[in-house]
Parts: C-alpha cells; sequence; structure tokens
C-alpha cells in the first residue's frame, strides 16, 4: 500500500477546491448579491442592502455548512458500508436506514388520514419531523444489531435491510393511499430532501452527532482496511470482527440516520461518491480514502447546491435531483475512461 | 362577464359598509370603539386590551391543541408584558406575504390587496385586480408553499407572512419566524360552519386595524346566508343529495359534521352521510357508496370535472348512478381564473352566501327563480 505522504498535493489541491467551491456557493442564490457586499456580510460589517445580511448570515451560511455535513457524511458513511459488505452497490440506503427514517416522517406527516385524529396531536413541534426519522433509523439500527449478531453472513445482513426497505415502501404507500393532497405533498418534498431548512441551533445538534459518527469511523480506518482481505482472513490477522462491525455499523447509522432526519433522503452522494475518490486516488486504503472521500463529498455536495439554487432565477430545484443528474454521468464516464471498477 | 359580476357584488357589499371613513378614527387606546364578537367562527377570538390586540388562534389545523397568541401592538406604542410564547407583530402592516389564495379576496374586500407583495404558485390566483398586480411584476413569485424561497422572502422583508399548517409540521414557516420575520396562521379551513370560515375576514383585518370594514362586510354575507336558509325552509321537499367522486378506487365523501353537510342542511337538502360524525372527508369505496347513493337525485360537488364525459373516462362506475343518468350531477367547476384557478376554491371561503344560494337553486330551483348559480354548473 501505498505510503499517504504521496497524496499530500491532492490533498492540499482538494482543500482549496473546498474553500473555493464553499464561497462559490455563498456568493451564487436566488438574489444577486454584489461580491464585496458578500465579502462584507461574511466578516460581518455592514452591506449595501439590509436584508443581504439576513440572506448571509442566516441562509446561506448555514446551508453551505449543511452542505458540507450532508456531502461528507454520506460520503464516509458510503465508504463504509462498501467496505464492510464489500459490495460496490453498498451504500447508507442499503441497511435500511434511509427507509426507516422515510417511515417515522410518513407516519407523522400521514398518519393522521390512516389513524384517525388520535395522532394528529402528537409530536406537532419543530423538532418533530427530525425526531421521527431518527427513532425510524435507530430502530432499524437496533434491528440490524440485533440480526448482525445471530447471522454471521453480512452478505445476509445487506438481503434483509433491502427487505426492510421494501417492507416500509409499502407501509407508506398503504399510508399515502388515503392521505389528502397537502399531506402527500408534504411527504414527497420531504423525499426531495432539502439542506437550507436548518438554523442555527439546529444545525449545531446535527453538527455534535455528525462529528460522533465522523470519530467513530476514523478510529475503524484499520480493521476497514484488514475487513478489505475478507472475513476469515481478517480474523486470522486478530481483528475482533463482531467489534469492528458493530462500531462501523454504529458509525454509519449515526451519519445516514442524522442526515436523513435532517435533510431528508439525499440520494446518491453515498453510493458515488467512495467509487468517484477510488477513481482519482486508484488506492484502497482507507487511510488515504477516508479524508478524500471527506472532501470529496462536501465539494460535490456545495456544487450541486449551487446548481440547484439556479443562479439569478426564482426557482431552486430539489437538490436530489441534481445529485443524481449530475453525479450519475460522471460516475459512467470515469468507468468507461478507466475501464474497470476499483474495488 | 366575470368581472361584471364581481363589481356587483364588490358593489352590493360596500353600499352596506359607509362608514368607511370612520377608520382613521379607531384607536387601539379606546377599546370599546372596536367589537368584539365573533359569532361564527371557533377557532380564533380577539379581544382588546389597553394599548393591544390579542388574537388568539386556537384551531390552526384539525385537532390541534396548541394556541398561537398573537399581540397586536400600534407602531410606536409601548410592548406590553406578554410570556414568551406570545408573538408580537406591529400594525398596522403595511406588507404582506400570503400563502394561500382564499386570503386574496378578503383582501381585496377589505381594499388592503396592495399589501400583498410575494405569493407561491401565484398562477392559481383568479381574483383580477390582484392577477393584473401579478402580471406587472408587483407582486413576487415565491416558489411553492412547501417550498417558499428564502432568499427572495427575506429581500422582500415582508410586515407579516400569513401561513397555514396542514398538521403543524411546517419547517418552512418555523425557519421563516427565525430569520424574524413574523408568521400568523390562519385556519378558516377548520371551521365547520360556513359562516364561520368566512368570519375570519375579522382575523386578518385585526392586523390592519380594518374591524369596523370587516365587521360590515361580514355581515352584509352572513344576512345574505341566512336569508337564503329561510327560502330554503319554506318548502317541504328535501332532495336527497350526495357528494365527492372516486379517485384511484377511495371515494372521498364529506363526513356528516363537514361545513359541506353543513351548506345541504341550510339548503334543505337530505345529504345521505348527515348522520355520520365526522367532520373531515370519509373514504368509502366504489361498491360502498353505490349501493347507499344509486337513487340520490342529485350529485352535487362531484370534483374538477368540466363534463360527463370526463368523469365518464375516470371512472367507468359513475355512469350507474341516477342523478348522473337523470343529469342532475353539478360541480363547482364554472368559474375559472385566467391560467385555470378554481375561483371556487379561492372566493368560496368568504362568499358561504353565494354557496348556499347555487345549492338551493340546484336543489330547488323553484325557489330562486331569477338567480343564477355563480360558481356551480351543470355538468352536461
Amino acid at each position: 500500500m501505498p505510503h499517504t505522504k504521496t497524496y499530500k498535493l491532492p490533498y492540499i489541491a482538494l482543500t482549496l477546491v473546498l474553500f473555493l467551491c464553499f464561497f462559490a456557493n455563498i456568493s451564487l442564490g436566488s438574489v444577486s448579491i454584489p461580491f464585496q457586499d458578500i465579502f462584507n456580510g461574511l466578516i460581518g460589517s455592514s452591506t449595501a442592502n439590509e436584508s443581504w445580511q439576513h440572506i448571509i448570515h442566516e441562509y446561506r451560511l448555514p446551508k453551505a455548512f449543511t452542505a458540507i455535513i450532508v456531502g461528507s457524511g454520506l460520503g464516509v458513511s458510503g465508504l463504509l458500508m462498501q467496505t464492510l459488505f464489500r459490495n460496490p452497490l453498498a451504500g447508507p440506503f442499503v441497511l435500511g436506514i434511509t427507509s426507516g427514517s422515510s417511515l417515522g416522517v410518513a407516519l407523522v406527516i400521514m398518519g393522521a388520514s390512516f389513524f384517525g385524529g388520535a395522532f394528529a396531536g402528537i409530536l406537532v413541534s419543530k423538532w418533530s419531523i427530525v425526531i421521527a426519522a431518527s427513532l425510524g433509523s435507530f430502530t432499524v439500527l437496533l434491528f440490524v444489531l440485533v440480526i448482525s449478531n445471530k447471522v454471521r453472513d453480512t452478505m445476509a445482513i445487506l438481503i434483509i435491510g433491502l427487505m426492510f426497505g421494501s417492507i416500509t415502501t409499502a407501509t407508506v404507500s398503504v399510508l399515502s393511499y388515503f392521505s389528502s393532497a397537502e399531506e402527500l405533498q408534504q411527504y414527497i418534498f420531504w423525499g426531495f430532501g432539502s439542506i437550507g431548512n436548518l438554523t442555527w441551533d439546529e444545525l449545531f445538534v446535527f453538527f455534535i452527532i455528525y462529528s460522533i459518527g465522523i470519530l467513530m469511523s476514523l478510529t475503524s480506518i484499520k480493521a476497514l482496511n484488514t475487513l478489505l482481505l475478507g472475513e476469515n482472513y481478517a480474523k486470522s490477522l486478530g481483528l475482533n470482527i463482531k467489534t469492528s462491525r458493530l462500531l462501523i455499523i454504529i458509525a454509519t447509522s449515526l451519519l445516514a440516520g442524522t442526515i436523513t432526519a435532517f435533510a431528508g433522503p439525499i440520494v446518491f452522494i453515498g453510493l458515488a461518491i467512495p467509487h468517484m475518490t477510488r477513481q482519482i486516488f486508484n488506492t484502497s486504503n482507507h487511510k488515504v480514502l477516508l479524508p478524500a472521500v471527506f472532501l470529496f463529498g462536501a465539494i460535490v455536495m456545495l456544487i450541486c447546491d449551487s446548481i440547484a439554487q439556479l443562479p439569478s432565477s426564482d426557482l431552486t430545484l430539489p437538490i436530489n435531483a441534481i445529485t443524481s443528474l449530475i453525479g450519475a454521468p460522471v460516475i459512467i464516464w470515469l468507468l468507461v475512461r478507466k475501464r474497470k471498477m476499483i474495488f | 362577464m366575470r368581472f361584471l359580476t364581481f363589481l356587483i357584488i364588490c358593489s352590493t357589499l360596500l353600499s352596506s359598509c359607509k362608514e368607511e371613513k370612520k377608520e382613521a378614527t379607531i384607536s387601539i387606546n379606546k377599546p370599546e370603539a372596536i367589537k368584539e364578537t365573533i359569532s361564527y367562527a371557533k377557532g380564533f377570538s380577539i379581544s382588546n386590551h389597553k394599548g393591544y390586540k390579542k388574537l388568539v388562534v386556537n384551531s390552526a389545523w384539525p385537532n390541534s391543541n396548541k394556541t398561537f397568541t398573537y399581540l397586536l401592538v400600534n407602531k410606536g406604542e409601548k410592548r406590553p408584558e406578554h410570556d414568551a410564547n406570545a408573538k408580537i407583530i406591529e400594525i398596522p402592516i403595511k406588507t404582506l406575504v400570503a400563502v394561500s389564495t382564499t386570503n386574496i379576496p378578503t383582501l381585496e374586500y377589505l381594499g388592503v390587496d396592495n399589501s400583498l407583495i410575494g405569493f407561491p404558485n401565484t398562477k392559481y390566483i383568479c381574483a383580477e385586480k390582484t392577477r393584473a398586480r401579478v402580471d406587472n411584476g408587483d407582486i413576487k413569485e415565491l416558489g411553492n408553499d412547501l417550498e417558499l424561497n428564502i432568499e427572495l422572502l427575506l429581500e422582500l422583508k415582508p410586515d407579516l407572512v400569513l401561513g397555514f399548517s396542514v398538521n403543524g409540521i411546517n419547517k418552512k414557516l418555523d425557519q421563516i419566524e427565525k430569520l424574524g420575520i413574523p408568521v400568523a396562521l390562519d385556519g378558516a379551513w377548520t371551521e365547520q360552519h360556513p359562516l364561520g370560515r368566512a368570519e375570519w375576514i375579522k382575523f386578518i383585518a385585526a392586523f390592519y386595524n380594518k374591524e369596523e370594514k370587516a365587521d360590515s362586510i361580514f355581515k352584509a354575507i352572513e344576512t345574505n346566508y341566512l336569508k337564503a336558509k329561510e327560502v330554503a325552509k319554506t318548502t317541504a321537499k328535501k332532495p336527497i343529495v350526495m357528494s365527492g367522486s372516486s379517485f384511484k378506487d377511495v371515494w372521498n365523501v364529506p363526513g356528516g359534521k363537514s361545513f359541506i353537510a353543513k351548506y345541504f342542511e341550510d339548503a334543505n337538502a337530505d345529504y345521505l352521510w348527515k348522520d355520520n360524525n365526522n367532520n373531515g372527508s370519509l373514504q368509502l369505496n366504489f361498491e360502498n357508496v353505490l349501493e347507499k347513493a344509486q337513487n340520490a337525485e342529485f350529485w352535487v360537488g362531484s370534483g374538477n370535472f368540466d363534463s360527463k364525459k370526463e368523469m365518464l373516462n375516470e371512472h367507468k362506475g359513475y355512469a350507474f348512478f341516477n342523478a348522473y343518468k337523470n343529469n342532475h350531477v353539478y360541480t363547482y367547476t364554472k368559474r375559472k381564473g385566467a391560467k385555470g384557478g378554481l375561483l371556487y376554491y379561492e372566493l368560496g371561503t368568504l362568499r358561504p352566501d353565494l354557496i348556499l344560494k347555487d345549492l338551493i337553486k340546484i336543489v330547488h330551483p323553484e325557489l330562486l327563480n331569477d338567480y343564477e348559480t355563480f360558481f356551480f354548473k351543470r355538468l352536461e
């Protein structure tokens, strides 16, 4: 495995690009603000138009930070899943974590229509969606943990996760069948994903949980590299498979679960960012990959959000449409160029 | 023709509220000058206090157990002491962002439609005066009502955002409030009595110090409604009425305690689901409805259809109903806005008197000889 030092330059380049994307993201939006005012707004001095300061501070900055958290967090959780299950198609969705969140949210938004008025009284605060989504993903996590204790085969866990996704989809269908147009619209809009909805205090809570997930991922780097060689081989190297697996599953769930809770189910990033990074860095060493995936995820998410805002137009597009529309062709192009998947 | 009708209605209403000029003398310091009577609406209350008005909304969405308190303080006056949950709003507001088309006729009737500076999905707006302001660019398009464009909203910085919530979950409105723009929730649509819905004009008027005007507009609507109700009572006939339509196997029928059922009652019609206790809508299956309603005389409010043929394309089973066979299907698609929005959805909340008269004309045509339905038409 090549030594980390070799990658100093790409890291510096990626960090620079990240800063660039961050500033571009803050500069672009429905309201066009001159660059000088963007700068003034950022350093806290007065802008030509008072509302611009508000737009920059209370809307664009939290949105940009959310993009960084979402992109890096989903990328890392995707990488963890792909290595753990040794399956290039694995991502945060596969464990059923996102499905669990969706079910929680569907119950809160559309439950009243199905179960009657009694359901409407509970859980209505601004945190209700976040709490429901977290409870949903947490339930699935517990379920997966219990199963992973009983079932030794990681493939089996993967399939169970997929099956749970199907059950969720079916339940959501039943709920939506009996829901009003407004409730359906609300649920569908949640499904589009949104990173511009968070205020600073929500972002704070979000950041803390995300940091725990990232720290846990960092401590798993060695285990991840060993796992790549196969579970039996890892065992012969003295790795405690059960503990490592548990740690990795919890880290993924924390990352993917909170991100889904706060920003909705953001598609594509978790699956694609690790592949994009592997193609560019040409390695499977997690010491190199993990920080790179982190930076790359954040960059891609910032770019996607800048496009979704459709600069200088009144419209904003759903972030999920952009992540797939922009990301998928890039992956195809990379694979065609390199002619094989690095995994 | 539509504009003419609109003018006629407006002038009838305004002729009954000539004391418009008195508005200037309304002072918040003289509480006795403002009426606090809410007769039909159950979802909100207004009370006058020294130096401020207190608006309490206790039914912002169905079965809500949360109350919202808004303290309306005249600009420049001292803010009253208040608990953390009450929100202070400076009045009279000069600029407004609304999200529901039902607010637009209210603003026009109150003569404050010029304050509307932003609206999501402006294409649904029917009212011609406001439509013209949209076309002029005086009203900014803000995207979708669930995903209001926050940047544009922050730039507009309206004095108030008049929102609504389906179930108390509305992150966008919470966010707007956090960003320092006051939000008030309109719960008119949760009222069970048609006049209760219209009475929310007093809620909106409070933000503009236009209570007296709202009061007289509402009185005119109420008088009109009650008069029509009396006329309907003069006949002994009680035709059987069905309602709703099927969408993908689920037939949505107004519940027996819903405001639609109230309309049928006041129109002296025998609504098939009147004994039901639901105040929203019922989800029934086709067989269920067919068995009960096959012989109903009238089918009123069958959805957004424009013709019987269109209905049949949606569901072949509609043809089994007697009301369908006998050409007695009526629905509220008579008037549409320039971009296809239905006027019924926009103006219906404020003008229950017109809806009631339409229904009476449909089920007892002999009672209102020279009246022509306003919202409803017979499907051919």
